[in-house]
């Protein structure tokens, strides 16, 4: 194994237990480690974009291939940079103003035909569907997405939660009902999106685990052994040496 | 204090313990619990399967090393059904962060596979722009990426051979740990450019995107670890996410069991005031 990656593996399986130590309380480690993670990641980011933007884009374009009419949008983009001169700031304005104007034009259309349209299209559905022979068709199956009792579970759910947050008129009588059967569904609705956040961040522990796991393997050094005897003997110093500078009680 | 008090004021460092302790002892000695195959995620499997030799296929790995525990398993095995097919393979990025961690998988499954750089695939990079990206390829690919990731010219690449948009790829996948990513693929490129578009994501998303799955937005969802888990499976090629599902389980048991018992315990605490006047702490 190439020295790049035993290398690679102590870093990764050090700020690994470094993070993980807030979880006991925070300390230096944890700060080290969050820093670098800051540092690391924004520094990463300026020298892809200078390389990407600036150099593939920009300059290779315009200076080996004569392509200079990427003066005009360079100009456009270096009009953002006049925000830092005050006297000169309204000119970012137009800059801005370009931005906004194509982004609302590209996406207002698209946006309105697939989140709106497309899913309106999706919701009102028939509750009794045309069989090819002509005879009309009603299944009652929850785990087929097509079953006409899921069209009426839908049509309750979006009616409910829909009346839910209309409070031009006050959820009494049968408008509670409705109403209540609206939060019920908001709140199976919430129970999923948690229950998946649960299962995403246990993917994050297991993934970090698995490599702390891989990386205590002898063609690694042992790395995560020694570094979590590092990592403990730091806190438990840490920990001897603030008992020592607090005051007396 | 009574039993329930004491068990509701426990130092949650030991909750911490209990969860790290689930996850850690199925990965050092795995069960090997079953795992069910999701009609969503066999859906992507299946259009694959389907798709003849040759046929154009990207990946979009629109993710950070953030996600990576999710994601990267995903693609792991999406390019290994891709590569076996056949199929000539565009990876790209609309995430910057994520541009060496996709360069390295897409190069990495490629040499494993016998497969050439520039002949049976070509990783392109990324692009600044978004949404912006994806319409400029929709209208000529080679203005969007003059050069792939190693900077060689892309129109000379066989890999993309008679591909000049977005037109002309038959199977886009996008996987996504926010809102650059699926939805953006299907606003910006489906629904204009006309190809078939399946999804791929983190677990946190993944309610939100099944809509689009319900109306036929996208024709497949391969959600989290589960969902590459599954992938695994149908592939037959068992490896990170497989071997995480045991720890996955153990760890769900576990809150289950923590979140029953927290609201027992405050059941059991519950004064006759607090019956009588719900909702007032």
């Amino acid at each position: 194994m190439s020295f790049e990656m035993i290398f690679g593996a102590w870093v990764a399986a050090g700020l690994t237990l470094f993070i993980l130590t807030f979880l006991y309380q925070d300390n230096p480690l944890f700060k080290l480690a969050e820093h670098l993670y800051v540092g690391v990641s924004v520094g990463y980011a300026i020298v892809k974009t200078y390389d990407t933007v600036v150099i593939r884009l920009i300059y290779e374009p315009m200076v080996t291939q004569g392509d200079w009419s990427l003066l005009i949008p360079l100009a456009i983009g270096a009009l953002m940079l006049t925000r830092y001169v005050p006297k000169a700031a309204w000119m970012s304005r137009i800059a801005f103003a370009f931005v906004v104007g194509i982004g609302s034009g590209l996406a207002i259309p698209r946006v309105i035909s697939s989140y709106i349209l497309k899913q309106i299209e999706d919701t009102v559905r028939p509750l009794v569907s045309l069989a090819a022979d002509g005879g009309a068709t009603f299944t009652y199956d929850l785990l087929n997405p097509a079953s006409n009792l899921n069209a009426i579970v839908l049509l309750i759910g979006v009616v409910s939660v829909l009346f839910y947050f209309f409070f031009s008129i006050e959820h009494t009588g049968p408008g509670r009902a409705v109403a209540r059967t609206g939060i019920i569904f908001l709140m199976i609705a919430f129970g999923a999106a948690f229950g998946y956040t649960v299962m995403a961040r246990m993917s994050l522990l297991i993934g970090r685990l698995t490599d702390l796991i891989d990386y205590a393997k002898p063609q690694y050094g042992w790395a995560t052994y020694w570094l979590a005897a590092l990592t403990i003997a730091t806190l438990i110093a840490l920990r001897w040496r603030h008992k020592e500078t607090e005051p007396p009680a | 204090m009574t039993f329930a008090e004491r068990m509701l004021r426990i130092d949650r460092r030991i909750i911490f313990l209990v969860i790290g302790l689930c996850t850690l002892i199925p990965l050092l000695y795995p069960v090997g619990l079953a795992i069910k195959i999701s009609p969503e995620v066999r859906s992507v499997y299946d259009y694959i399967e389907s798709l003849p030799e040759g046929s154009v296929f990207l990946l979009s790995l629109d993710f950070d090393p953030a996600s990576k525990p999710e994601l990267y398993p995903q693609a792991v095995a999406l390019l290994h059904h891709a590569f076996k097919k056949n199929l000539r393979v565009i990876g790209m990025t609309l995430w910057l962060p994520g541009t060496g961690m996709a360069s390295e998988v897409v190069t990495r499954v490629a040499r494993v596979e016998g497969k050439v750089n520039g002949k049976d695939f070509v990783f392109l990079g990324w692009s600044p722009g978004g949404s912006s990206v994806i319409i400029n390829m929709g209208q000529d690919l080679y203005k969007a990426f003059p050069t792939d990731y190693n900077n060689q010219p892309t129109k000379d690449l066989d890999v993309l051979k008679d591909v000049q948009s977005l037109r002309d790829v038959t199977y886009v996948i996008s996987l996504a740990a926010g809102s650059t990513g699926i939805e953006t693929w299907y606003v910006f490129g489906k629904d204009k450019y006309k190809f078939e578009l399946g999804g791929g994501c983190t677990g946190v998303i993944a309610p939100g995107l099944y809509p689009l799955l319900r109306s036929g937005q996208i024709n497949g969802l391969i959600g989290g670890l589960r969902g590459a888990a599954e992938y695994e499976v149908l592939i037959g090629k068992k490896g990170r996410a497989v071997a995480g599902m045991d720890a996955q389980s153990a760890t769900h048991f576990a809150i289950i069991l923590l979140v029953i018992l927290c609201n027992t315990f405050y059941l059991l605490i519950r004064t006759p005031r607090d019956k009588a006047a719900p909702g007032q702490h």
